[in-house]
């Protein structure tokens, strides 16, 4: 039935009306069956005429619900392969529902609450709002914790979405990359096979697809846009986000610096509180570090309460940027307005 | 005809849609109320979803969805009672997986918060995280998040809230000076790697935010707690402003501007040659040496001139620590 004046029907109940419909068939439904018949695209189906504006709503469709982590799959017709008006789509109950096995105690359930609330910030806060969603409906209800925790981490880095695509496509990116020290950022295509957060910084875990070398690249660095191709990568099985992780872990032990730090100063208690710092007197610590610039930046940020004593290059980071910082702000940027011109 | 992308509402819509009916489903007879509460919304949300579900279904055999294709709820319980009551099922019966990158955030979440005394047992943490990894329709995205340890301060805290007492401890404030602080202690908050204690601060006699690692010899005391978490209404920032705050103009590369977000800008402009002017509120001109002199970009302090002299003071006394 060709309706002239659909009534408008709302996206949700288009999209919950295509996954019924989709779940309700073993064989699967053509795009001509879903397009004719299911509610939605029923109204603005013309038989025998002309529906490419809503094939390609099908497709966006199709997209978004994917993306819920529904599996909605496409099936040959065995006769003819590759044809694709005869390609059919389903979604199986067995990959769509959650396993029966999997159930969830009150404080399992109160921990992922609070593993989702996390992400309250940015673009992971959606899909975890809608992973909570799917908790709830499991029907469990969460033991309430002693203690209020409010824990969030935050991706604001304008690299992480895309870096995060490709990371689901498993494809090659192309980024530019400031090395601190180097005038000009140098052009990266790498592999991305993990994002992760060490010591409050994200960074991109990749391999190199000439050399196949590991390295990380901190989000922060990167230049202007990052390119997501269409080259595909398959990530090495080690290759993981707690494989990349370790790597740092022990960039961080095998790396330390020996700094002196006024006793009972901010520095001090802060220093000393840092993981796997050792004081060697009273006032000299160890401590440790995965980014010689990074922790340059930190110990700065202490001022007069710290002085590095070693490594040499690192007592020379900080020394210069502390000269800059006194050269930057000697002077007043402008002129001030009323003083004597001699 | 426009032909628009469903907005992110609508896939968060049909989210909520594929959730709620298997709840409904094992909760035979079940109040608007009572459903809107499990799932922290509105009850006019729930109401029109309730409505949504009722008239869908599939197209069945005739294709013309019949009667007998359709969900049907009791309506006379359901309008005249607010209860909710499905009389009438249709493909659905089990709650959906969880998508790679939702199985991906809440794993992630987890190793972030394994530090916390609520972690203590590693096993569980593991077997909960492989649970949601099966539960996943395809393989999460690896994403992590390194736990710090977060000290056995936490550990402190929570026995204080479990006892009801006050903890005590010594805190150095912006102006170096370290004082032994009584604390009623209501949340425990964090910000990437950094970690902070919310509490009710009896030397100030205020609400007031503690930096975990800025924390030095904590002890429980025997005085009881006067302040409780539900008491107070604690604001979501982390530090509030006062009106004795100073207005400083920061420059800084534009690229490294969004590092100053948190000290949230009350105006930002466009300097040229790639660089961004920031006006900032501070505390204390203290803070702004410690903040410009930690952050990439060559960040600079353009005025207040006393703020300007102050980071040139403070530099320079650090710098000449430095000359041989």
């Amino acid at each position: 039935m060709a309706a002239v004046r659909a009534p408008r029907i709302p996206v949700e109940e288009r999209l919950f009306s295509l996954v019924l419909a989709l779940l309700a068939t073993d064989a699967g439904l053509t795009k001509t069956e879903i397009l004719s018949t299911v509610q939605g695209y029923r109204q603005k189906y013309v038989a025998g005429g002309d529906n490419a504006a809503l094939e390609r709503q099908f497709e966006r469709d199709k997209d978004d619900i994917r993306e819920l982590g529904v599996p909605l799959e496409t099936v040959d017709d065995p006769s003819a392969a590759g044809d694709n008006h005869l390609l059919r789509y389903r979604i199986l109950r067995g990959d769509y529902e959650l396993p029966l096995d999997i159930s969830f105690s009150p404080e399992e359930t109160a921990l992922l609450t609070l593993a989702g609330m996390v992400w309250r910030e940015g673009t992971l806060s959606a899909e975890s709002r809608r992973a909570l969603l799917k908790l709830r409906s499991l029907g469990g209800a969460a033991s309430v914790p002693e203690l209020d925790y409010a824990p969030r981490v935050r991706s604001r880095d304008a690299a992480f979405e895309p870096l995060r695509t490709a990371l689901d496509r498993g494809v090659v990116v192309r980024f530019d990359y400031l090395k601190p020290g180097q005038a000009a950022p140098r052009r990266r295509e790498v592999a991305p096979f993990a994002l992760v957060q060490h010591q409050g910084r994200w960074m991109v875990s990749v391999v190199e697809p000439d050399t196949s070398a590991r390295k990380n690249f901190l989000l922060s660095r990167i230049v202007g846009p990052v390119t997501v191709t269409a080259k595909a990568f398959a990530r090495p099985a080690d290759a993981t986000a707690d494989s990349a992780l370790e790597g740092l872990d022990l960039l961080w032990e095998q790396n330390t610096a020996t700094v002196r730090a006024a006793p009972g100063s901010d520095a001090r208690t802060r220093l000393g509180a840092r993981r796997g710092t050792r004081a060697q007197d009273d006032d000299v610590l160890l401590v440790h570090y995965s980014d010689r610039q990074v922790l340059a930046e930190e110990l700065t940020s202490f001022g007069p309460e710290v002085v590095v004593l070693a490594p040499a290059e690192l007592r020379a980071l900080v020394a210069d940027r502390l000269r800059d910082l006194a050269a930057d702000h000697a002077a007043p940027p402008v002129p001030a307005p009323g003083e004597a011109v001699s | 005809m426009t032909d628009r992308r469903p907005s992110l509402h609508a896939t968060d819509k049909l989210a909520f849609l594929l959730s709620l009916v298997p709840w409904l489903i094992d909760h035979e007879r079940v109040s608007v109320a009572e459903a809107a509460a499990h799932f922290g919304v509105g009850v006019a949300d729930i109401r029109r979803a309730v409505e949504l579900i009722a008239v869908s279904g599939v197209p069945g055999d005739t294709a013309q969805y019949q009667h007998a294709d359709l969900f049907d709820i009791a309506w006379d319980d359901f309008e005249q009672n607010d209860v909710i009551v499905l009389t009438n099922l249709v493909a659905i019966d089990d709650t959906p997986r969880f998508s790679a990158r939702e199985a991906a955030a809440l794993i992630a979440g987890l190793q972030y918060l394994s530090s916390l005394p609520e972690h203590a047992d590693r096993g569980a943490v593991a077997s909960l995280m492989s649970k949601l990894s099966r539960g996943a329709s395809g393989e999460p995205s690896q994403v992590a998040v390194a736990q710090d340890e977060t000290s056995e301060v936490v550990a402190l805290v929570r026995e204080a809230v479990e006892r009801g007492v006050q903890l005590e401890f010594d805190y150095a404030g912006v102006r170096g000076l370290v004082e032994r602080r009584r604390v009623d202690p209501l949340r425990v908050e964090s910000l990437d790697a950094d970690w902070y204690l919310r509490g009710w601060d009896h030397l100030r006699e205020a609400l007031r935010t503690f930096r975990l690692d800025r924390i030095a010899s904590p002890a429980l005391t025997e005085a009881r707690i006067t302040h409780r978490a539900s008491d107070l209404s604690l604001p979501d920032t982390l530090f509030e402003g006062s009106p004795d705050d100073l207005d400083v103009v920061v420059e800084i590369d534009a690229a490294a501007a969004p590092l100053l977000d948190d000290y949230r800008p009350v105006d930002v402009e466009d300097a040229g040659d790639g660089r961004a002017r920031l006006t900032l509120r501070v505390g204390h001109v203290g803070t702004v040496a410690r903040l410009v002199s930690g952050l990439p970009g060559r960040a600079r302090v353009v005025s207040s001139d006393h703020a300007r002299r102050a980071v040139a003071d403070w530099a320079a006394e650090a710098a000449a620590r430095y000359d041989d």
